[in-house]
């Protein structure tokens, strides 16, 4: 009784290290404040597009994919441009930097 | 309502007109007797004037107007009065200046600025902003002129006016989404499928906020003082017994639908302006604690619609005795700024001084100069506020009766002025335990 109890616990440790850090795994997300110094879109009905940002802290040019809808409208009616300080979160997938989060850092 | 929306987008009737012409701005809306007066009848709302009368709010001069321009409060510890859109001094690191201030979410050129009235008035609103659906915002941008005065630039291509339409969420969230100083600071309410049903059964601001003349519907946000007199509320579309279930029924005379139905907040949880942060851009912005949608939980009070305004409190009037009182939910926002030790009153501040350089008390001082107060002592102090959270809607995640009727639940019965024996009676199972069961059993 005691044993198969205890079989459990270790059991269910186990599974919450690799639920962890499986978790760890993935969300490998990297955080950025950086200037747009390029914007690639496709036209007026892309789904996708390409901004490189300065990084302010290392001066590091990095490209992100940007996918999500509300982003790229912002693209295409230029309410972010070159120029535009931005905060970043991205993903790492099969290599290529995944934006999760794409903000202007001002407001009025 | 919606169909007329998207067939006027599609077809609109001055196409010709407009290719033919060009676009001037207003006067062209105007020609040829298509929306005669609209733009001197914009010139009396809200969204120019960023004031109105305000009725229910205490402690206010009576007679005068209030709203985003000459409010003082913090969330934006300036206005369109005292930190109004200029060139921000040039930051001592890098020489380099930009433009900023509360009326860059005018729909003006600032030359024509904030409740200004006349033909320049009339000729300088930017119609565009709302209803192109292709307007380019490398236009709406500030600059001097050749005389040097700043003005905010505007989209009149023929492309954009050739887009008009219905106001779609963009046009609307162009301002909003960035009031508060940063994108969903202020509200954090994010207006999306995955945030808002009705965003998810495709419903856009003006199916609610449906503007006759320009007048557009607000409801009644302790912190949202300016109205165009007309208000939208959830009962206005929904019966106010909505329910299958009776029971959920039963509450909603003492409880608004957002209480339930909007079970989280967002965007900035506090702020301070009396310490600067230095960004990338070695400018400074006040230091701002913010959270995305969903992320806070809101605060739970009773309201009658009435609003007490103290210099260290913006929130909600209201009690249980009240029968017009309901408990709603707030998002909670604590602000520190400075205060005149000689009055009591909080102080604005004027935000192109500590932009640039991080020196709070600079802009203190400039804005006193502008409003003509002579002698003040700073201090410095906090203000909370409660703002109205009403959109962020769910159904699925709305909260039923064990969210409440528990003894860890959401509701404080005690600060919701219920005695203790009400409070063992309200927060025990009995209250709901048949009821779940048998749902719990349906469902499995
Ligand atoms: C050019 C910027 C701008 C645009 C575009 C804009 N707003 Fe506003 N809006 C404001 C500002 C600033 C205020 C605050 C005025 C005040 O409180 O003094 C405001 C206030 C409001 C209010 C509360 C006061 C009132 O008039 O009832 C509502 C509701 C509102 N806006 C809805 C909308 C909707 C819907 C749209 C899209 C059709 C929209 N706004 C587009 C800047 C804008
Ligand atoms: C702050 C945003 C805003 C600005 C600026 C604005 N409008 Fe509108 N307009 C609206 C909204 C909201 C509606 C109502 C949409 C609805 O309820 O379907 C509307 C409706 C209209 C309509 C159709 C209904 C009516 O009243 O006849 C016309 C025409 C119109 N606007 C013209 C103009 C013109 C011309 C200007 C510039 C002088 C202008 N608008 C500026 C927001 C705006
Ligand atoms: C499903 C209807 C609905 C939709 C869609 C909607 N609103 Fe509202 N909104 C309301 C109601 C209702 C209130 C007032 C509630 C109250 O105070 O009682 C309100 C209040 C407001 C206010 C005043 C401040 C506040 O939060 O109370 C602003 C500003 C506003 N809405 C802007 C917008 C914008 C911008 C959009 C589109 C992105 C939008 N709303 C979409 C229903 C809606
Ligand atoms: C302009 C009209 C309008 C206003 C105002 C409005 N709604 Fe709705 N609401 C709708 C419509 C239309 C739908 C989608 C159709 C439906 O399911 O009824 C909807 C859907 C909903 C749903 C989901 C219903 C379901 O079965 O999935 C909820 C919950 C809801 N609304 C609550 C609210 C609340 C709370 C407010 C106030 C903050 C509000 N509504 C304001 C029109 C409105
Ligand atoms: C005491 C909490 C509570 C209050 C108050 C409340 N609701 Fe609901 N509402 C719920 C819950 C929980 C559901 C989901 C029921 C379900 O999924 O079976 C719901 C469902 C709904 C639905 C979908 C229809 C249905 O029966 O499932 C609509 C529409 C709605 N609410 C609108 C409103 C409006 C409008 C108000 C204000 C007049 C309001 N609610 C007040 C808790 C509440
Ligand atoms: C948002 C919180 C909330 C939710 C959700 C909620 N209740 Fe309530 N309920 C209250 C409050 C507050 C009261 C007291 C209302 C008053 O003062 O009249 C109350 C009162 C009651 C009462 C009357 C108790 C008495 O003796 O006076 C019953 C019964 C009840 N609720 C059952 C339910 C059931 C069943 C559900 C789920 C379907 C539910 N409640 C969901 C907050 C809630």
């Amino acid at each position: 009784m005691r044993n198969t109890m205890l079989v459990g616990w270790v059991a269910a440790a186990a599974i919450l290290f690799l639920l962890f850090a499986g978790g760890v795994a993935t969300a490998d997300e990297m955080k950025m404040v950086g200037d747009v110094v390029k914007i690639e879109i496709s036209g007026p009905n892309a789904k996708t597009a390409k901004a490189t940002l300065k990084d302010t802290k290392t001066g590091k040019l990095v490209t992100v994919i940007v996918n999500d809808d509300l982003t790229l409208d912002k693209f295409k009616d230029h309410r972010i441009v070159v120029g535009d300080e931005i905060r970043c979160k991205y993903e790492v997938q099969d290599g290529k930097n995944v934006s999760k989060y794409f903000r202007k850092t001002a407001g009025c | 309502m919606l169909l007329a929306g998207v067939a006027a987008a599609k077809e609109h009737p001055g196409k010709e007109y407009i290719e033919r012409n060009g676009y001037q701005g207003p006067s062209t809306c105007e020609a040829q007797g298509c929306h005669p007066g609209t733009a001197k009848e914009f010139l009396d709302t809200v969204h120019w004037k960023h004031a109105s009368p305000v009725p229910n709010v205490e402690g206010l001069e009576p007679g005068k107007e209030y709203g985003m321009k000459n409010r003082i409060y913090t969330m934006c510890n300036g206005n369109d009065i005292v930190n109004h859109l200029k060139e921000i001094p040039a930051s001592p690191v890098t020489g380099k200046t930009k433009f900023a201030g509360c009326n860059t979410c005018h729909p003006g050129n600032h030359i024509s600025d904030v409740g200004s009235v006349g033909k320049d008035a009339e000729n300088a609103i930017d119609c565009l902003v709302c209803h192109a659906s292709k307007y380019d915002f490398r236009r709406r941008r500030a600059y001097k002129d050749e005389t040097g005065r700043v003005v905010m630039g505007q989209d009149r291509s023929k492309e954009a006016a050739l887009s008009v339409g219905r106001p779609d969420v963009r046009n609307c969230m162009v301002c909003h989404e960035s009031a508060g100083g940063g994108v969903l600071i202020k509200r954090g309410f994010a207006y999306a499928r995955e945030t808002d049903v009705h965003a998810k059964n495709g419903m856009v601001c003006v199916d609610c906020h449906a503007a006759k003349n320009h007048r557009i519907p607000t409801g009644f946000d302790p912190n949202n003082w300016a109205s165009d007199g007309i208000r939208v509320s959830c009962e206005d579309c929904h019966k106010e017994t909505p329910h299958k279930d009776g029971d959920l029924n039963r509450h909603v005379a003492r409880i608004a639908c957002q209480t339930c139905h909007i079970p989280r907040t967002g965007g900035a949880i506090a702020k301070d302006f009396t310490r600067w942060t230095q960004g990338a851009d070695k400018f400074y912005e006040p230091t701002t604690l913010s959270k995305e949608a969903n992320e806070t939980t809101p605060v739970y009070a009773w309201y009658n619609k009435t609003v007490r305004n103290e210099p260290h409190f913006i929130g909600p009037k209201g009690s249980r005795e009240e029968m017009g009182s309901r408990i709603y939910p707030f998002k909670i926002f604590e602000g520190k700024a400075f205060f005149d030790k000689k009055t009591g009153n909080l102080l604005s501040m004027d935000f192109a001084p500590p932009m640039s350089t991080g020196d709070a008390l600079a802009g203190v001082a400039s804005a006193a100069k502008t409003l003509g107060i002579k002698e003040y002592e700073p201090v410095p102090g906090w203000q909370t506020i409660y703002f109205g959270s009403t959109h962020l809607v769910t159904k699925e995640k709305a909260l039923t009766c064990f969210h409440c009727h528990s003894r860890n639940g959401v509701l404080n019965f005690r600060a919701l002025e219920y005695a203790e024996k009400e409070e063992e009676k309200l927060t025990n199972a009995s209250i709901y335990f048949d009821k779940m069961a048998e749902q719990q059993k349906e469902e499995w």
